[in-house]
């Protein structure tokens, strides 16, 4: 059944058009978190949003997610609203902290969502059988998560996501909370999960070498305010399938340092 | 991960606290005893084997009663009353919590009076609100009611509070109807608050019903208690019913850790995992 195919892009699935995210602080004066983003990301893409604290990474992310309003601008998912798309179930979100239900087994905690959309019992069962599958903690379905070491929490946190089938993942930082070597092992994890599962995949991360192997495209913020200063094709430098070998290369370095480089400072 | 203290154990422990006790206890009663100046030791401090021999005694200390009878029977009215007190006011305090956590209108209004409640020395007005009420077993309740009320109100909603924003957010992008959120997420997580508050108001329901017995009669411990220093009965029960006062405290702390043992699904993982079962 695995198919090893790359994943097709081609429709727009997600498109962020003059988006501008204003708060007013504590003291009366409007802060500026994003100012004018325009960003289209395709079916099946893995998009990496880049930068420092304070970018405004993960307000857009809250955007896309309806989980926040901007301020101006319009975000389109999948021709529909933020809103709907979240109310039809096409999304899946991954923390920074794995955000499991303690009291619940993994497999219950995999099974919540399901639980929610009042899945029969057995059905329940089996999708998340098979979810646990997918990130290889089959033997830990009856383990509470205290149990588990933090990497293979976020690796329920992702089964989870994934268990009502969305088309877009979201991703907050999912790995910045992990030892070196664990975030390498799921980078592997994910890398395979989305090449089985054709999702859809924003990203938001502050670490460069981890986007530029993991993703199609790069968008890279910069802070005060929230804009986007480059959006780089990690495609034509480095093809898939991206193997952990790669890290080494001449490319890949030349690659991040392109990254780096697109920063701007205040 | 929490560190495990295998030693000491925590019946050795709870040993040597009780047999320490009972040293001080036994220590101050030999003062007494042999302090010339004093006529009747046993009004000050009497031996604890004297007490406990009281609880055997089959000597009529009323009409119809031995001294450990008339103890019992205050005990259980004790109970009884502070507990409907406790059951109205856990139920209020809670219904509160959630009203304050579904509406911030709601909060907003009445976090001021919570805090009012708190600290206005209910134990105190005991004597008012009998004169406003009228009966002294629905003054009973009232005050068991009042106190309970606080502790867990206040412990449910920081309960509630303590739910992370990512879990709401989780629940939110699942598009959980607010039941739903509050079924599988809300209660869980609030449970072991709740219990706290119901551990803090327990005891001080049954004082509050103790503390109103003494105002008039009617049966109770405290009743009892302000008979047996009026010399109708043996003093001994006075003692008796310090004692028993103590342990029907004590009690109705453990009885509520005992109730969250049974409900609380995080205590029943906690105690699986001790045994070292895999899930």
């Amino acid at each position: 059944m695995e198919n090893i195919k790359e994943p097709v892009k081609n429709d727009i699935e997600i498109s962020i058009e003059n988006v501008s995210m204003t708060y007013q602080a504590d003291n009366g004066t409007d802060v500026k978190a994003l100012t004018d983003i325009n960003l289209q990301v395709k079916k099946g893409e893995f998009v990496a949003l880049l930068g420092p604290s304070g970018c405004g990474k993960s307000t857009l992310l809250n955007i896309i997610a309806d989980l926040l309003h901007p301020t101006e601008g319009n975000v389109i998912v999948g021709g529909t609203t933020p809103k709907d798309a979240r109310l039809k179930q096409r999304y899946g979100i991954v923390f920074q902290r794995p955000v499991l239900f303690d009291w619940r087994t993994v497999q219950k905690n995999v099974e919540l969502p399901l639980e929610i959309m009042k899945w029969k019992k057995e059905d329940r069962r089996e999708r998340s059988t098979k979810m646990l599958g997918l990130v290889n903690l089959s033997d830990f379905a009856n383990h509470y998560p205290q149990q588990l070491s933090g990497g293979m929490q976020q690796r329920v946190g992702i089964a989870r996501a994934l268990a009502i089938n969305p088309e877009i993942l979201l991703m907050d930082e999912p790995f910045s909370a992990l030892d070196e070597f664990t975030k390498e092992k799921l980078h592997e994890d994910i890398l395979r999960i989305w090449r089985k599962t054709h999702k859809t995949v924003v990203f938001v991360t502050h670490n460069i070498q981890e986007a530029v192997y993991l993703s199609d495209k790069i968008v890279v913020l910069s802070p005060h305010p929230g804009r986007v200063s480059a959006i780089i094709d990690v495609n034509e430098t480095l093809p898939r399938p991206r193997v952990p070998e790669m890290k080494t290369d001449v490319a890949f370095n030349q690659l991040v340092l392109k990254v780096r480089n697109s920063f701007e400072e205040v | 991960m929490r560190k495990k203290h295998k030693f000491p154990p925590k019946w050795l422990v709870t040993s040597v606290w009780i047999i320490g006790f009972l040293l001080l206890w036994e220590f101050g009663a030999f003062l007494v005893e042999n302090n010339p100046k004093i006529q009747n030791p046993e009004y000050i401090l009497p031996h604890m084997w004297q007490i406990f021999a009281s609880f055997f005694d089959t000597n009529l200390t009323t009409a119809t009663q031995t001294p450990f009878q008339v103890v019992l029977e205050a005990c259980g009215a004790t109970l009884s009353r502070a507990g409907i007190g406790f059951l109205i006011g856990l139920s209020a305090g809670f219904i509160l919590a959630l009203l304050m956590n579904l509406s911030h209108i709601v909060e907003k209004v009445a976090f001021p009076y919570l805090m009012l409640i708190q600290v206005i020395p209910i134990l105190g007005l005991a004597p008012i609100i009998l004169a406003l009420t009228g009966d002294i077993g629905i003054s009973r309740m009232v005050i068991a009611a009042i106190l309970t009320f606080y502790p867990v109100s206040a412990n449910t909603l920081a309960g509630f509070k303590s739910v992370s924003t990512e879990q709401k957010q989780l629940m939110f992008n699942y598009a959980a109807k607010i039941p739903v959120t509050y079924w599988k997420l809300m209660f869980p997580t609030c449970i072991p608050y709740f219990f706290t508050g119901l551990k803090t108001a327990a005891p001080m329901a049954i004082t509050a019903s103790i503390l109103v017995d003494t105002l008039q009669g009617d049966g109770g411990l405290g009743c009892a208690l302000s008979q047996s220093l009026k010399h109708n009965t043996t003093i001994y029960v006075f003692w008796e019913i310090v004692i028993a006062a103590a342990a029907v405290g004590i009690f109705s702390f453990y009885l509520m850790g005992m109730i969250e043992n049974m409900v609380s699904p995080l205590q029943r993982i906690n105690r699986k995992l001790k045994r070292g079962d895999k899930g």
